[in-house]
């Protein structure tokens, strides 16, 4: 090997070594001057769920502006919150490489994350590994605060509580009105999904000791569910609980009114009930039906109209379930600041933890205030429920359930009418 | 003073460095790159017992990466059995798995070893990911298992802070290296060595070329394992694309060629030079355009066979024996190395 060739490479190992040298000089700033509150948040910008993580970063940096603007965090000297937004794709690993590049490389505070309940699950683990609190605002995997970590807080409800609720709101409205309700008939397309509701309604039944007349899954895909609709009317429940898409919402719905099924309620659990050809390709036949949400636009909360017609001009749309807890997660995380008077991931930690949050401009969900159990979750969370009607102007959802959050004026009809 | 003494003296400051480096770096994104690097290193040191001591290229070595972080995970999450004596357990598995395709494959010549063990490992990953359960074994198929890190400890493999890892992946990195350095010593090493070259040869002189690269892959195996485990421990998220995923088993070939196989101080000087070109093009460029560090190391490894045919070890063994002679003034020669 002649010498030039042995110069090279080691002219080549000193410019690396130099390259790492300067990286290890330059690459961490001292502190920062001005005190700022760094969050990282962990969603999915592009990819598959891309619509609904730019949703999340749409009222986050909506909330942010609003308490900057504000004034920051008065404990803190009117420290400013500095959002740091990282890429999931929607990416199990991806979302964990972020979450140790946010805490190890730009130091955040506090983490929020990530929608997608598989991004969420393992990312859980490495802020429990550094003790960073993460918030999540919505990700639904009920195994997402079951591991016993104590740096998670989850704000939205978990999956098992659709259901849960969905018979809470049967009690209150039998309590409210009257009428009777003992027999239940449960209809749901033959999925995950759908097998998972049917399983936790089969619980919650025999705990509220109701009578189950129908267990009837349906493929999702039929083209005429008419026996099904027949199976219902034969076996002449009170009320009828639903899982559907899209397509056989619709026909469900259509072919129920056609056989002229008497019931005191149908509950559906969004999906393709709240899809917006619902309502179009329904009409008349939609009349009363009940639907659980997240979130409705018409809620009847104080700041509600206003924050969602400022979004809408902001970013052209209404505001969503995902956006109204990604927009409360910065409330809650500007509350817990306040309280916990530093920096400090640990003392912010002990703020959430002891949250009782009932007022202030993010308080515009269907709930009256955010408190953590244990395990991190938002023990007051629930979810919304809805009723279609028409009041003149078409028909449209309007939020019935919990009573708090129903629209001014409105009384829900339950159970209704006989045909 | 003598080459000796120089010699010794340069192995004491490498091991003074690499064991006070976390004390000066306290960085957790470098630290977390370095010991990755060591990670790397140790696997294709690994990976070097057959792959360049036998002459043989296995493609397939993630498998085995796999078979140890998901031995000691699945016990630990359902059995609480502690990841160091998962660890062991994983090993033992994957050296039986060894055996099992190195029995057929061996038989094989070049391009066909180096297929059948792609086709293996391929064949895990894609049996991993659509299992959920697998008897007792909850695989969780595509969505991978998760470690929660409750139990911090060294009795548990977990800690909450990189420096322990650093040591952890040292010592096993020393250790290995030191096994390498023994084997390619005794007579193991020499039968290796005569069957890689010339296996006729080496058979008609009576060796028994077939044992001796069966027991090669049942180290090999069982040490690549181990790793296995330290990943899982390491980053308490596997899935299988983080740990049986071809792109594993490929990395660990291309720093093994380019650094030099069949040589012990290959793997690590592959290792050294490769791993900061994966880690900085993943960072500065991110996710645009995926995998760009395997296409930079694909020119690299062609460059590196056209002109340095043994690997980077080897103008670098040369530059550092003459250096050792300079100093040590005798103008020996390179013949001595």
């Amino acid at each position: 090997m002649d010498k030039n060739r042995q110069r090279h490479i080691l002219e080549c190992l000193a410019a690396a070594c130099m390259i790492v040298a300067l990286n290890f000089a330059f690459g961490h700033p001292a502190g920062a001057a001005d005190k700022v509150v760094k969050v990282g948040n962990i969603i999915p910008l592009s990819g598959p769920s891309a619509s609904v993580g730019q949703q999340g970063k749409n009222a986050r940096d909506m909330a942010v502006e609003e308490i900057n603007a504000a004034g920051g965090i008065e404990s803190l000297g009117g420290a400013k919150i500095e959002m740091l937004y990282a890429d999931s794709e929607s990416k199990p690993e991806k979302g964990v490489a972020e979450a140790e590049r946010l805490i190890n490389t730009e130091k955040v505070n506090v983490l929020t994350g990530c929608w997608n309940s598989a991004v969420t699950y393992p990312v859980t683990a490495v802020a429990e590994r550094y003790g960073i609190p993460f918030i999540v605002p919505v990700s639904v995997a009920d195994k997402i605060t079951e591991q016993g970590f104590k740096n998670v807080f989850r704000i939205a409800a978990k999956d098992s509580w659709w259901t849960r609720d969905q018979f809470a709101f049967l009690k209150d409205m039998q309590a409210e009105f009257g009428g009777d309700v003992k027999r239940l008939a449960f209809v749901y397309e033959n999925g995950d999904w759908g097998k998972g509701f049917a399983e936790q309604w089969k619980k919650l039944a025999q705990e509220g000791g109701y009578e189950v007349v129908l267990d009837e899954p349906y493929p999702s895909t039929a083209t005429d569910l008419s026996p099904v609709v027949q199976k219902i009317r034969r076996a002449n429940p009170d009320v009828l609980l639903l899982v559907s898409n899209a397509a056989d919402a619709i026909l469900l719905t259509n072919t129920l009114a056609e056989y002229q099924v008497n019931l005191k309620a149908i509950i559906g659990s969004g999906g393709g009930h709240a899809d917006p050809s619902f309502l179009q390709a329904t009409g008349e036949n939609s009349r009363y039906l009940f639907d659980i949400v997240e979130w409705e636009t018409d809620i009847n909360k104080p700041g509600a109209k206003e924050a969602n017609e400022k979004y809408k001009a902001k970013y052209g749309q209404n505001l969503t379930g995902e956006a109204v807890d990604a927009y409360l997660a910065m409330y809650v995380l500007k509350d817990a600041l306040e309280r916990a008077g530093s920096l400090d991931p640990g003392k912010i930690r002990e703020a959430l933890a002891a949250t009782r949050l009932d007022s202030g401009p993010g308080m515009i969900v269907g709930y009256d205030s955010v408190e953590f159990d244990e395990s991190g979750q938002n023990k007051n969370a629930s979810l919304v429920i809805v009723q279609v009607n028409d009041l003149g102007s078409g028909f449209e959802r309007i939020t019935v359930w919990p009573k708090g959050a129903r629209r001014a004026g409105y009384t829900p009809v339950f159970p209704v009418p006989q045909k | 003073m003598t080459r000796r003494s120089i010699n010794q003296s340069a192995c004491l400051l490498v091991a003074v460095l690499a064991l006070g480096l976390p004390l000066v770096m306290r960085s957790a994104t470098y630290l977390h790159i370095l010991i990755l690097l060591y990670f790397y290193a140790y696997l294709t040191t690994s990976w070097n017992l057959v792959g360049g001591f036998a002459g043989v290229l296995p493609l397939g070595h993630a498998a085995f990466v796999g078979i140890g972080a998901y031995t000691s995970t699945i016990l630990y999450l359902q059995y609480g059995v502690s990841p160091w004596l998962g660890m062991l357990v994983g090993g033992i598995l994957a050296t039986l798995v060894g055996i099992l395709i190195g029995l057929p494959t061996f038989k094989m010549r070049g391009a066909y070893f180096a297929l059948a063990t792609i086709a293996f490992a391929e064949g895990i990953r894609v049996m991993i990911e659509n299992i959920d359960r697998l008897g007792p074994f909850v695989i969780n198929g595509p969505r991978g298992l998760q470690i929660p890190p409750l139990k911090l400890g060294l009795s548990n493999f977990m800690f909450a802070v990189k420096e322990p890892y650093y040591y952890i992946i040292l010592i096993m990195l020393a250790a290995v290296l030191l096994l390498t350095y023994c084997i390619s010593r005794s007579k193991l090493g020499y039968y290796l060595n005569a069957g890689g070259e010339e296996p006729e040869a080496a058979m008609a002189l009576g060796v028994n070329v077939a044992r001796a690269k069966l027991i090669a892959m049942a180290m090999s195996s069982f040490l690549t394992a181990l790793a296995g485990t330290f990943y899982a421990q390491f980053t308490l998220y596997i899935h299988p694309k983080s740990v049986v995923s071809l792109d594993l088993s490929f990395e660990i070939a291309f720093i093994a060629l380019i650094g030099g196989r069949g040589s012990i101080a290959g793997p690590v000087l592959g290792a050294l030079l490769l791993r900061p070109v994966s880690d900085f093009s993943r960072i500065y460029f991110g996710d645009t355009v995926p995998g760009l560090h395997l296409i930079i190391f694909g020119v690299v490894l062609i460059l590196v066979m056209l002109y340095q045919p043994r690997g980077l070890q080897e103008p670098l063994t040369r530059l550092y024996n003459r250096l050792v002679d300079r100093l040590a003034g005798t103008e020996g020669g390179e013949a001595s190395a």
